[in-house]
């Protein structure tokens, strides 16, 4: 039963794929953006740290499914 | 939950799952300290209070006898200080908010404080999903009632069918979804990186955790208040 849910809790934990994935894209064109244009740094960071704060909030998401996986089933 | 836990304690569990669990579990439920007149007093409370009165005390001695020329060094500290938080916040919700900016600014470093406090030994009242729920009300309160301030009872609820009638549902489901979002992320993102770093700790006890423990409990945990308070006022902006 606890291999189960340790698996469970590992799919769950998957979602971070698609976090970093974003979070990458993102980290990139910010800094195409800065090399292009450096006198926008302020902006873009302000931009940068939003659209990483709302990316990042999917694999948290999918952590603290993981958690209550193993807290409640295990 | 706590129900839970007696079950839990109740019943022989050998294996390291139930370890893993009942220690997870230990973490997440908030400890009552003493009592007041049958109200529990939880852990957090009392460390907020502990972090409340750092604040104060800081606070009163950097504006003791304050002039107007003639600073000493310790009135140009307050004052840099003072004007690179209000500037910084001003600059992310806007000069026509200017009225939360006090707010904001105060969330932001009981959040800072608070996160980073796990370094001096106590337990970040963050990691208790009740402190970031409180945080995460007040803040959709707020956003709310700045949106009702600004175009009346009447428009507040006009907006809601906007850009197109269909999408209300969605709209009137973003009031629970985005204190539930702050909530989370933040009770997460704490919680997360003290499991990380337990985990850190038990494989390798020594110099391992050092540039580790910079990186989350310091960065992580700044990062984590400034966005908390970056989004509050990005939805107040949009309110």
């Amino acid at each position: 039963m606890s291999t189960l849910i340790a698996i469970g809790a590992g799919i769950a934990v998957l979602t971070g794929i698609g976090a970093g994935i974003g979070i990458g894209i993102a980290t990139g064109k910010a800094t195409d953006a800065v090399a292009r244009q450096p006198e926008a740094e302020g902006k873009i960071t302000k931009l940068l740290l939003l659209g990483c704060a709302l990316a990042e909030a999917t694999a948290i998401y999918g952590f603290v499914i993981a958690l209550l996986c193993i807290m409640f089933l295990g | 939950m706590i129900k839970y836990r007696r079950i839990l304690g109740e019943s022989e569990r050998g294996d390291n799952m139930g370890d893993l669990a009942t220690k997870l579990q230990e973490e997440l439920t908030c400890e009552t300290v003493f009592k007041i007149g049958g109200i529990g007093i939880a852990e957090s409370t009392v460390i907020t209070w502990v972090i409340m009165a750092v604040l104060l005390l800081f606070a009163i001695l950097m504006t003791r006898n304050l002039k107007v020329d003639h600073i000493s060094k310790r009135q140009a500290a307050a004052e840099f200080i003072v004007v690179k938080l209000n500037s910084m916040v001003e600059g992310m919700i806007g000069k026509e908010n200017r009225k939360f900016v006090p707010y904001l600014i105060t969330v932001l470093l009981y959040i800072g404080v608070s996160n980073v406090i796990g370094l001096f030994g106590l337990k970040p009242p963050t990691k208790d999903l009740n402190v970031t729920a409180a945080l995460s009300i007040m803040s959709i309160i707020l956003i709310e009632a700045a949106g009702i301030q600004k175009r009346g009872v009447k428009g507040w609820c006009k907006n809601f069918a906007e850009p197109i009638a269909i999408v209300a549902p969605i709209n009137v489901l973003e009031i629970f979804i985005r204190p539930l979002s702050l909530c989370m992320r933040l009770f997460g993102n704490v919680l997360g990186a003290f499991v990380i770093m337990e985990l850190i700790k038990q494989l390798v006890p020594v110099v391992l955790p050092l540039p580790f423990s910079f990186y989350f409990d310091i960065f992580d945990g700044l990062i984590q208040a400034y966005v908390f308070v970056f989004l509050t006022s990005l939805f107040i902006k949009e309110a």
